[in-house]
């Protein structure tokens, strides 16, 4: 099963601030099935046991590490404890109307928490904690039943009053509020049931309860906590996994959970989450035995680990995030202001060199938002995969000469990170050429860079967000209601402000039709072609490499009996309970 | 007594002032503490509430009384990102970083004192420039290098330890335990051997020219015996100042390590804390490292005296 290589740059580690891009709005995803090097060579997708999703090869071979299809079925060994090697801190506070969940932190999440929602192999949610979450006709009622005979870790029983409490706190909250701001009312209508009033139909509602929004924490730890703040970061949910330990940037662990509803789940006795922020940290702790599995977008490893076969590696490149340059394209006085250098500097950025360079070729370059899986995603749009300097001069020309005597000025910010600042100069190199008169870069504290988006205090900004279950988990982002005025906190964080989008998203909202909802997200990518209001780079490839004895990595059969599929929320997450060691 | 006296009156002074500059942390922040502690969309009551609460609205003198009080209560506050008692927090990782300081310092002694020795007593042998040599290189490798050769070397190629790992109890899980500090104590107590070999051959050269060590061979003593009981004590001097000194490596160095081989003491959690801006944990990790430093090094002023009588006398005599 599993292959790997040899390299040993480092990646794009856009590791920037997934943190807050997914507040929980997302809702799910992912499952994938493969593809890597820039999309070249490769073979028919393994069929994971567990979803279908999966992976990749390079060389011909299957990354999966669920079992082979051709294999003889495994039976699986309960028991025994994992430790998984992530790459941030986790999430604290844990409770999720407050938290700001990476993707690490929805993985350490989803073994305390279960989502009312889950995505399945395909991409598509359906309920899992709920027993039910069902619209009426116009889409402006969404009724959601809890699951009879489910109790939270502390024997608080799971039921519609402890779905409101989740709900309401949400809604008053600064993070997840605003994605909620259509929802008039939550009423519990009787004992195991909701009522979701909303001011205007929603028809994709349901694929925000598969994210943040639909972690279900018990309502009597959430009280507790209100009073005494110690205990915010032990959480206490339904999922699969007790609370255990929580060390702040260190470890999370929890244990077998001996009361599960999902019948037959989880496998394990014990879980572990270490953080190990730099990638290759997390690589050595795999490669000398100190963790069994771990997720890492690093270029390089997933690259060796393809080529070397050295680690079982299961791959995510379907409806995952997409890595940009975020442009902040309404500030006053700012050039950026106008389509023709924004699409200078389209024009100008040979991101293929930049991903084959920094990131071992293993993403496939991004010309729009949605990646691979996603509604909206396109084989081709207007906006330029393959640099063309000549055309970028002519419109840093054409801005000249109807701005004479103004300098070109363009300020880059990126993190401290070095493959992040190696981008900023190679993009920095590019813009110049293009006839920028200067382009600076600016380096900023990874605590500070994100306050540093919501508060639109950027022109130019390396980034990594958009995955999702459909086109309207990005209307926060985009939607001009979400672009406040610079100096104030908005998730709209290029202040975009375009009628088209508006307008599009607000169909969207009340679409149920997929054709139409397809034309639509199609219609937005192009719009961001052409307007250049981002600088795409390349869609995330997640590698889950892990010790030969690991088994179920993404792997659970769902109350429905569809399989789970990768990725709730955003790409790079999979449940644990499926997770076992082969005796 | 009086010279005990006069230190501890100095160690205060020393004491008060790096308190009240760790204390003025969060002052010297640009911009609003309490908006970083509060975070985003948090309200002006709320940040009145939280100024009222860190006694930003106090005046200096006031505040630093106030902090000082907690602090020696142990009422360090909440952390903001871990919302755990702060104290809790150090007081799970101070031991990792003491333990680290602890065991480089006395391995680093270890390896220095024998190889000073017959550095100094071979002085200008094929086994002197041998130790000068291997002490020159080790001084001139980082030990972040170190670090990562080491976990290349004895943790992925050989296996022999784990490349990252966490704190076990010494008592309770022994091997757990030596396997998790050897690599990160090896690591700094090399650079700090180096150093120490170096100091106590040029010393004990010195030493050894004395009349007291010529009385001593003429008298048919052992060499064994003049070098260890007779000429090692006053050789010591520049050793034991620069194992005083080092404390403030060994800090520096257990940051490196910790963050190296992610082994959870104070310097992985003052570096996190920086990263997610918890300046209140960064403050009370900061006054710790102060008070350690300040401490050990009145130890080894007093340590002048026993290691050297005339010293004794000449305190006793102002």
């Amino acid at each position: 099963m599993q292959h790997s290589t040899r390299a040993v740059r480092r990646r794009p580690g856009l590791l920037l601030a997934a943190g807050l891009v997914s507040i929980g709005l997302l809702a799910a995803a992912c499952g994938g099935d493969d593809d890597d090097d820039g999309g070249a060579d490769t073979t028919a997708p393994a069929t994971t046991a567990g979803g279908g999703t999966d992976t990749t090869t390079a060389g011909g071979t299957d990354t999966t590490s669920a079992p082979d299809t051709t294999a003889a079925p495994e039976t699986p060994t309960p028991g025994g404890k994992l430790t998984m090697g992530i790459e941030a801190e986790t999430g604290s506070p844990w409770r999720p109307a407050e938290a700001t969940f990476a993707i690490s932190g929805h993985m350490v999440a989803q073994s305390v928490y279960d989502p009312l929602m889950r995505g399945d192999d395909e991409g598509k949610v359906e309920p899992f904690l709920a027993e039910s979450v069902e619209p009426n006709a116009d889409y402006t009622v969404w009724t959601i039943k809890a699951r009879e005979g489910v109790s939270f870790h502390d024997g608080t029983p799971f039921d519609g009053a402890a779905i409101k409490d989740n709900l309401d706190r949400h809604i008053a909250s600064f993070l997840t509020g605003k994605v909620l701001r259509d929802v008039e009312s939550v009423t519990v209508t009787d004992p195991m049931t909701v009522e979701v009033k909303m001011k205007r139909p929603w028809v994709p509602f349901n694929t925000y309860l598969a994210g943040t929004i639909g972690y279900m924490a018990s309502p009597a730890w959430l009280a507790a906590s209100d009073a005494d703040e110690t205990l915010k970061p032990k959480p206490v949910g339904t999922g699969p996994f007790v609370f255990k330990d929580y060390k702040p940037g260190e470890s999370f662990s929890a244990t077998k959970n001996p009361n599960y509803w999902l019948e037959g789940y989880p496998l394990l006795d014990e879980i572990e989450f270490r953080v190990y922020q730099d990638a290759l940290t997390r690589k050595s702790a795999l490669e000398a035995g100190d963790i069994d599995l771990m997720h890492t977008t690093n270029g390089e490893t997933i690259a060796e680990y393809r080529e070397s076969g050295q680690f079982p590696m299961v791959e995510i490149t379907e409806r995952g995030e997409t890595g940009y340059t975020l442009l902040h394209v309404t500030q006053e006085g700012s050039p950026l202001t106008d389509s023709r250098v924004r699409c200078a500097m389209a024009y100008a950025y040979p991101n293929q060199d930049v991903i084959d360079e920094v990131g071992a070729g293993v993403n496939q370059i991004a010309n729009g938002p949605f990646s691979p899986g996603q509604l909206g995603n396109v084989a081709s749009n207007s906006y330029p995969l393959e640099p063309d300097m000549d055309k970028a001069k002519e419109l840093v020309e054409s801005w000249k000469a109807d701005n004479p005597g103004v300098p070109l000025v363009v300020d880059l910010s990126t993190t401290q990170d070095q493959t992040n600042l190696v981008i900023a100069q190679i993009q920095q190199q590019a813009f110049k050429e293009a006839g920028f008169d200067d382009v600076k870069i600016s380096q900023i504290e990874q605590a500070k860079y994100i306050l540093t988006a919501l508060q639109g205090s950027f022109q130019a900004f390396q980034w990594r967000n958009h995955g999702g279950a459909d086109l309207d988990n990005q209307y926060i982002w985009w939607h001009s209601s979400s672009a406040d005025p610079v100096g104030q906190l908005a998730l709209n964080f290029g202040r975009i402000k375009d009628a088209d989008i508006d307008r599009l998203l607000d169909e969207n909202r009340g679409a149920s039709d997929p054709a139409r909802k397809k034309e639509i997200a199609e219609e937005v990518n192009e719009i961001f072609a052409t307007q250049c209001y981002n600088l795409w780079g390349s869609y995330t490839t997640w590698g889950v490499p892990a010790q030969e004895n690991v088994r179920g990595i993404g792997v659970m059969t769902m109350p429905s009996g569809n399989d789970a599929g990768f990725g709730v929320g955003i790409a790079g997450t999979f449940p644990v309970a499926g997770l076992w060691i082969q005796q | 007594m009086r010279y005990v006296g006069q230190k501890l009156i100095q160690l205060v002074i020393v004491v008060v002032a790096v308190t009240f500059l760790t204390s003025m942390l969060l002052r010297l922040l640009p911009g609003d503490p309490a908006v970083f502690k509060a975070g985003p969309g948090a309200t002006e009551e709320q940040l009145e509430e939280i100024r009222e609460d860190l006694g930003l609205n106090d005046p200096i003198p006031v505040q630093y009384v106030k902090w000082l009080g907690d602090f020696l209560t142990g009422d360090w506050g909440i952390s903001t990102q871990a919302n755990t008692p702060i104290f809790d927090l150090i007081k799970d990782r101070l031991p990792v970083s003491i333990l680290i300081m602890v065991y480089a310092q006395i391995l680093a002694l270890l390896i220095a004192i024998p190889l000073g020795i017959l550095a100094a007593y071979r002085s200008g042998s094929l086994s002197d420039r041998a130790v000068n040599t291997a002490a020159f290189g080790m001084l001139s490798i980082p030990n972040y290098v170190i670090a990562v050769v080491f976990v290349l070397i004895f943790a992925i190629r050989l296996g022999w330890f784990p490349a990252t790992s966490k704190y076990y109890n010494p008592f309770t899980d022994p091997v757990e335990h030596f396997q998790a500090f050897f690599l990160p104590v090896l690591t700094i107590a090399i650079g700090l051997a180096a150093g120490y070999t170096r100091l106590l051959r040029a010393d004990m050269i010195g030493t050894l020219q004395n009349d007291f060590v010529t009385m001593a061979r003429s008298k048919g003593m052992s060499t064994k015996r003049i070098l260890f009981g007779h000429a090692l004590r006053p050789s010591s001097f520049s050793l034991i100042t620069a194992a005083a000194v080092n404390i403030g490596v060994l800090i520096g160095g257990t940051v490196i390590v910790e963050q190296t081989f992610q082994l959870s003491g104070m310097g992985y959690l003052t570096v996190f804390s920086i990263g997610v801006r918890d300046y209140e944990v960064v403050q009370a990790a900061v006054a710790i490292f102060a008070l350690i430093f300040v401490l050990a090094n009145f130890f080894v002023d007093l340590a002048y005296g026993w290691l050297d009588p005339r010293i004794r006398h000449a305190r006793a005599l102002a």
